[in-house]
């Protein structure tokens, strides 16, 4: 028998992917995340990064961090339950909760642990979990990881979610109701109101994943569940330092029962080392800013609101956003991915998502607003986006 | 370099416009009648808006002489080895012939130009070997091997060449042409072929997350429902036709039916294959009883295409609350609405009325969708 070659097969997977042109080919930041960034070697300005309100580079937080690694050393040491738990986390989860106006938050090593180590904790055998579509990645991890029943309702529709409901209510014991707050590709707004309202009717327990709404939506950025006035109806809001916030960690905030519950049963919180010192230091300090200078936030929308209107003036389509994610529709693939090679050759970072990611009509470049970002760096990459767009003929 | 075999049937589409609901087997009539081509202009269609992509450079085409293939490649300007030669005027048996040559051929792909009656001579040969695609220029078009347009083809195979599809089954059906020229409106579930699929949808790439495989997804319909016939052991399990629920059927062992209903009860089955009267014998020894469905063919039918036995007097007995529609997530996305077609009008009211149904498109994993009559 031939020697059996145990890894043989992540060539040829990888070859696979290379072939259809679905590999990553990842681009290298020399330098930090700013609205000027340094790819690949050339200085380009920045259109698809998550740092909305270009905290990373904030020196109030870049100092929090450096003083912690003094205090607090490099790293933790354990995981939180056993001797990983430091005063600064403890911090940070107060400082959440009040950010958030909610009574207790838990953070996690990242969002993705937060919606993969909870949502299987939430519901088992005998409920049932209604969740959109189009939700992340990390959500639908989450919900495979259960014995609950799922109902998969279409993108944003309230009267889908109800019907399955009304559907569900008599058979099961717990209902849990899943969405993004703001969905990533199209930058389309979940109809949070009506899904609280939903899940009061029906008794259901309200789960919104608020990764790009937080720093960006609500009163002060405190996310989408505030820009709906419904924070009381939502009983577990989770969001990310790694986009607004500027750093990285996940966390969920909502009651005192929700956090001792979580923390005793999220097994990506209680199995995964605790964050570094100079991290959760960054977080809270990160929210310091978000508390006391409101100008980053404003900053965000004023650049939002300028960006959009001038890219529809120039003739292009910018879909259904209500946010700082800005698509701008291509049609074809191969149309999205000459306007992003055009950019980025005028100086300007914009990836194309394109087919399978989207319908194969709907190719587009998706940019991402940023607070940093001056007139000057606008007008020059709305200058670009009209060269490109008329290079390749999006444009008359 | 995919190697694609390339068929034009070119009698296909003759009979609808002079009033003969097909053409199989009547082609004489209808050119009598002064019908004339269509298949060729779809063909030209396609490959013009093929040839128009980038893509087209990386195929080569085998295909068979005159007006089955190479008056169209010509035409496109493609280049092309004749395989198979015919005798105009062409019949099934030059269908069939041609895809003996393709599979000689180690083609990857079959391209044809025709309607249900086509696919159903070529499903006959290649079966599950390789996978056909069909430009619609049918009469009949309710296989789930056909793109949607001319164009949508040339799409997909340009797609096929960047290897961003997927083989997935998909059924053959056709209408018996002898009893619907008598009146009688019969789709048969003749078998079940490979076929191309284009996951159109939105954010399943690499950036959110891998969608599951289709074949991921029976094995979740299947183990859900078994789960379900464990909990119930009293309960007769009627299960359609098609190759969803054929992935149930394998896991009782021997003896299940891709084409037929068969029943179990209690993760047994306990007959296959039943037409209605055996159905309504089983109905008589059993109080409690579900039918569990998945659309079959392109336009969504739950019921009427492919499952006859299941008459008005079976889906009464067994009750509309009782029907269980399965799907795989894929197949619902390429299904707009469910249909019914049961033959009595009052019964197809019933199931319009509901307006949605609850599909399992997995483990414990439902979706809405919405049903017309
Ligand atoms: C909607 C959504 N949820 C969760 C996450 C994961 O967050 P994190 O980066 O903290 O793991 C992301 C993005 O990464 C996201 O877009």
């Amino acid at each position: 028998m031939e020697k059996r070659r145990p890894t043989a097969w992540m060539r040829e997977e990888y070859e696979k992917l290379v072939a259809a042109d679905l590999d990553w080919k990842l681009r290298v930041l020399q330098g930090p995340s700013a609205p000027r960034s340094i790819v690949d070697g050339r200085s380009v300005i920045m259109l698809c990064s998550n740092n909305y309100l270009n905290l990373s580079n904030h020196a109030r937080i870049k100092d929090a961090a450096k003083r912690a690694v003094d205090t607090h050393g490099a790293g933790s040491g354990s995981v939180r339950p056993i001797a990983g738990n430091m005063n600064l986390h403890e911090e940070l989860e107060r400082r959440i909760a009040r950010f958030k106006r909610r009574e207790a938050a838990l953070f996690y090593v990242s969002g993705f642990a937060g919606n993969a180590g909870l949502i299987p904790q939430l519901v088992g055998e005998g409920d049932a979990i209604f969740t959109d579509e189009l939700n992340h990645g990390s959500i639908i991890d989450g919900v495979r990881l259960t014995k609950a029943f799922r109902f998969i309702y279409r993108h944003n529709d309230a009267a889908d979610l109800e019907r399955a409901l009304k559907e569900a209510d008599p058979k099961f014991t717990k209902l849990l109701i899943v969405s993004d707050g703001v969905f990533s590709m199209d930058g389309d707004i979940a109809p949070v109101d009506q899904i609280a309202k939903l899940g009061e009717e029906y008794g259901a327990m309200v789960f919104i994943d608020d990764a790009h709404g937080e720093g960006v939506l609500g009163d002060g950025g405190r996310g989408v569940a505030s820009h709906f006035h419904v924070e009381e109806k939502i009983h577990v809001e989770l969001g990310t330092f790694s986009k607004a916030l500027g750093v990285v960690g996940g966390y969920v905030a909502g009651s005192n029962d929700l956090r001792n519950y979580a923390l005793n049963k999220s097994r990506t919180w209680l199995l995964s080392g605790s964050h570094p010192p100079a991290v959760t230091a960054a977080c809270i300090a990160a929210i310091d800013v978000l508390e006391t200078e409101p100008w980053h936030v404003e900053r965000l929308w004023e650049n939002t609101r300028y960006y959009k209107k001038e890219l529809v003036s120039l003739g292009f389509d910018v879909g259904n956003s209500a946010t700082p994610i800005t698509p701008v529709m291509c049609g074809e693939a191969s149309v999205a991915k000459r306007l992003s090679e055009r950019l980025f050759d005028l100086g300007v970072f914009a990836l194309p998502i394109v087919f399978p990611m989207v319908a194969r009509d709907k190719a587009r470049i998706r940019t991402i607003m940023n607070a940093g970002l001056s007139r000057e760096d606008l007008d020059e990459a709305l200058n670009a986006f009209e060269r490109a767009g008329k290079a390749v003929g999006l444009l008359k | 370099m995919a190697r694609i075999g390339f068929l034009v049937n070119p009698v296909a589409g003759l009979g609808g416009r002079v009033g003969l609901k097909g053409t199989d087997g009547v082609a004489d009539e209808a050119v009598r009648r002064g019908a004339t081509p269509v298949a060729p202009a779809k063909a030209a269609e396609m490959l013009r808006a093929l040839a128009a992509k980038p893509q087209a450079r990386l195929l080569t085409w085998l295909t068979c002489s005159g007006p089955m293939g190479e008056d169209a490649l010509n035409a496109a300007g493609l280049g092309h080895d004749v395989v198979y030669r015919c005798q105009p005027p062409t019949t099934e048996e030059d269908t069939r012939k041609a895809c003996r040559a393709f599979l000689g051929r180690g083609v990857d792909l079959i391209v044809f130009v025709g309607g249900d009656g086509t696919a159903r001579d070529i499903a006959s040969i290649v079966g599950s070997v390789v996978p056909i695609v069909g430009v619609p220029s049918g009469v009949k078009m309710h296989s789930a091997v056909f793109g949607l347009h001319p164009e949508s083809v040339a799409a997909i195979l340009a797609d096929f060449v960047g290897g961003h599809t997927a083989t997935v089954d998909a059924e053959i059906l056709d209408l018996d042409e002898d009893k619907y020229r008598e009146g009688e409106w019969v789709v048969r579930l003749y078998a079940t072929a490979k076929t191309l699929h284009e996951p159109t949808l939105i954010q399943t790439g690499k950036l959110m997350f891998e969608a599951a495989t289709e074949e991921d997804a029976r094995d979740g319909i299947a183990e859900y429902l078994l789960e379900e016939m464990d909990q119930a052991p009293d309960t007769l399990y009627l299960l359609g036709p098609g190759g969803t629920l054929h992935r149930v059927k394998q896991r009782f062992g021997a003896g299940g039916t891709l084409l037929g209903i068969d029943a179990a009860k209690g993760k047994t089955l306990v007959a296959a294959d039943l037409d209605e009267a055996a159905i309504l014998r089983l109905l008589d020894a059993h109080p409690v009883a579900k039918l569990v469905l998945s659309p079959i063919g392109a336009q969504g039918f739950i019921l009427g295409r492919g499952n006859l036995e299941l008459s008005p007097a079976v889906l009464r007995r067994i009750g509309l609350r009782n029907v269980v529609v399965v799907a795989t997530p894929d197949k619902l996305r390429h299904t707009p609405d469910l249909r019914v077609d049961t033959g009595d009008l009052e019964l197809d009211r019933e199931f319009a009325q509901k307006e949605y149904l609850f599909v399992v498109q997995g483990y414990r994993e439902m979706k809405v969708h919405p049903i017309r009559g």
